[in-house]
């Protein structure tokens, strides 16, 4: 079992805590007056993304995470299970709809994403930070309307809905940012 | 890339010196008297936490306190150190292996006298910054505990110290004097009934200063050495060797009281700086 101890600590190193894959987004050294040192850590779950608190008394050793990213191609829906191809190797893989939640209303076919593999099985997929995506559907915008920081609802993507300027109109094509919820960047220039 | 020069911005060591004088002043106005200690010691620690840096044959200390404490014998009723301490395997934003600290001792009071000295001191220093200290408030131990844990306080001490670290020091925001630690976490502090007359002074979740009512115990320090000891081989550590003139010294201690204060973090608060290295030159 290969291990970490607390003192080779630091951000991005993945480990095991119980029993579930997760990556170091925070650590630091505390020391109460007169007691054992300790670590405290923040702790992104590679599965769900949720961060938690963990604190390890110095010279505690923790499993080191068995993980891997993986570049792959979204290719098709097929009920549940979404495939998804290795460019390198080929290889198919169908994920389940459950570990992608926020994930899958940005999925469009062709869409390049990273994979983690943890024990050889997916466990959670990161999208391109930005996406272009067509709108398929919001309010007309009102002609003539330049009001600053007015904005409307539109609905793109896979059934993603984000916030845009009362100009932008059905059928075009925006660049959105997928790690601020995907957060309205500009038209595309295509 | 610019090099880095190592070096806090030029009004933080203004600042800094300005502090350290006040520091001084105040020690000074109120009769302490400034004793030299040696850095390079035969034995640098007590504590079994404590990692002292070997030199040679001897080791850095990790305080001044036993120098000190030895000095406590000979009747000077009131002296004080500031200089370096030396720590190995300590390293974060409120720790460095090299610190800068603050310990002065005072004869015929017990901590409740140093808790008034250190709240005159940090005032005196908040206000050569223009600044104020806040309002102090004074908890037990053990009311800390209960009042700030977020989970049921368990049995083992270990496991008590992960609730101190996780939910309640982060709590300790205003100035807050934390009063009779559990007589096992005693150090070199008079143990009256199941508590130790110890207290720390916390202030923005950080822990400022740590004072004693001095043991004046030989044979319970010896007791405490041999603990201690053993703890240390329990670990797979060396133990600290045993000071026998400091052992010697406490048999002709006057009643005492004594504290240690981290000047670098008592820099770092007053600046609002992020951590005690942005309070240093680095190395």
């Amino acid at each position: 079992m290969a291990t970490y101890s607390t003192s080779e600590f630091k951000n991005g190193i993945k480990i095991l805590v119980d029993n579930q894959p997760f990556q170091m987004v925070y650590f630091q050294f505390v020391k109460p007056g007169k007691g054992t040192a300790f670590t405290r850590t923040k702790l992104k779950s590679l599965i769900n993304g949720s961060v938690i608190e963990r604190t390890f008394r110095s010279g505690e050793k923790v499993e080191i995470a068995d993980c891997e990213e993986v570049t792959m191609q979204y290719m098709y829906q097929d009920g549940d299970m979404y495939n998804f191809m290795n460019m390198e190797s080929y290889d198919q893989l169908a994920i389940p709809e459950n570990i992608m939640e926020y994930e899958l209303k940005w999925l469009l076919e062709g869409m390049e994403v990273e994979v983690m593999m943890y024990n050889a099985r997916p466990v959670g997929i990161s999208l391109p930070h930005f996406v272009d995506a067509e709108i398929t559907y919001t309010e007309p915008g009102i002609k003539g309307n330049t009001a600053t920081g007015a904005s409307k609802p539109a609905t793109v993507a896979n059934g993603a809905v984000v916030q845009v300027p009362l100009f932008i109109e059905q059928g075009e094509v925006i660049k959105c940012d997928t790690r601020e919820g995907g957060k309205y960047m500009n038209r595309s220039k295509e | 890339m610019p090099i880095s020069m190592g070096l806090p911005p030029a009004r933080v060591l203004r600042d800094r010196a300005r502090i350290l004088a006040a520091l001084r002043g105040w020690m000074q106005h109120n009769g302490f008297l400034e004793v030299q200690v040696p850095i390079a010691v035969q034995s640098g620690a007590l504590e079994e936490y404590l990692e002292p840096l070997p030199l040679g044959e001897l080791q850095l200390h990790t305080s001044p306190e036993f120098a000190l404490k030895r000095v406590l014998s000979i009747g000077l009723g009131r002296i004080y150190w500031m200089g370096p301490c030396f720590r190995a395997e300590e390293l974060g934003p409120h720790h460095g292996t090299e610190f800068t600290m603050l310990e002065w001792y005072r004869i015929g009071c017990g901590y409740q006298g140093i808790a008034e000295d250190l709240l005159a001191l940090l005032a005196c220093i908040a206000s050569s910054l223009g600044q104020t200290l806040p309002d102090v408030e004074r908890l037990t131990w053990n009311e800390a505990l209960h009042r700030h844990a977020r989970v049921a306080i368990p049995s083992d001490p270990d496991e008590q110290m992960r609730v101190w670290v996780n939910d309640v020091e982060p709590q300790l925001q205003s100035p807050t004097l934390v009063i009779d630690y559990p007589a096992r976490d005693a150090a070199f502090s008079t143990i009256r009934g199941q508590v130790a007359e110890r207290f720390e002074f916390y202030w923005q979740g950080v822990e400022l200063a740590n004072a004693f009512t001095e043991l004046l115990d030989p044979q319970e320090l010896r007791a405490r050495w041999a603990a201690s000891a053993a703890t240390r081989q329990a670990m797979g550590r060396a133990p600290h060797p045993e000071d026998e003139r400091l052992v010697q010294a406490v048999a002709s201690h006057p009643y005492a009281g004594g504290i240690a204060l981290g000047v670098d973090r008592l820099v770092m608060l007053l600046l609002g700086l992020e951590n005690i290295h942005q309070a240093r030159i680095q190395a």
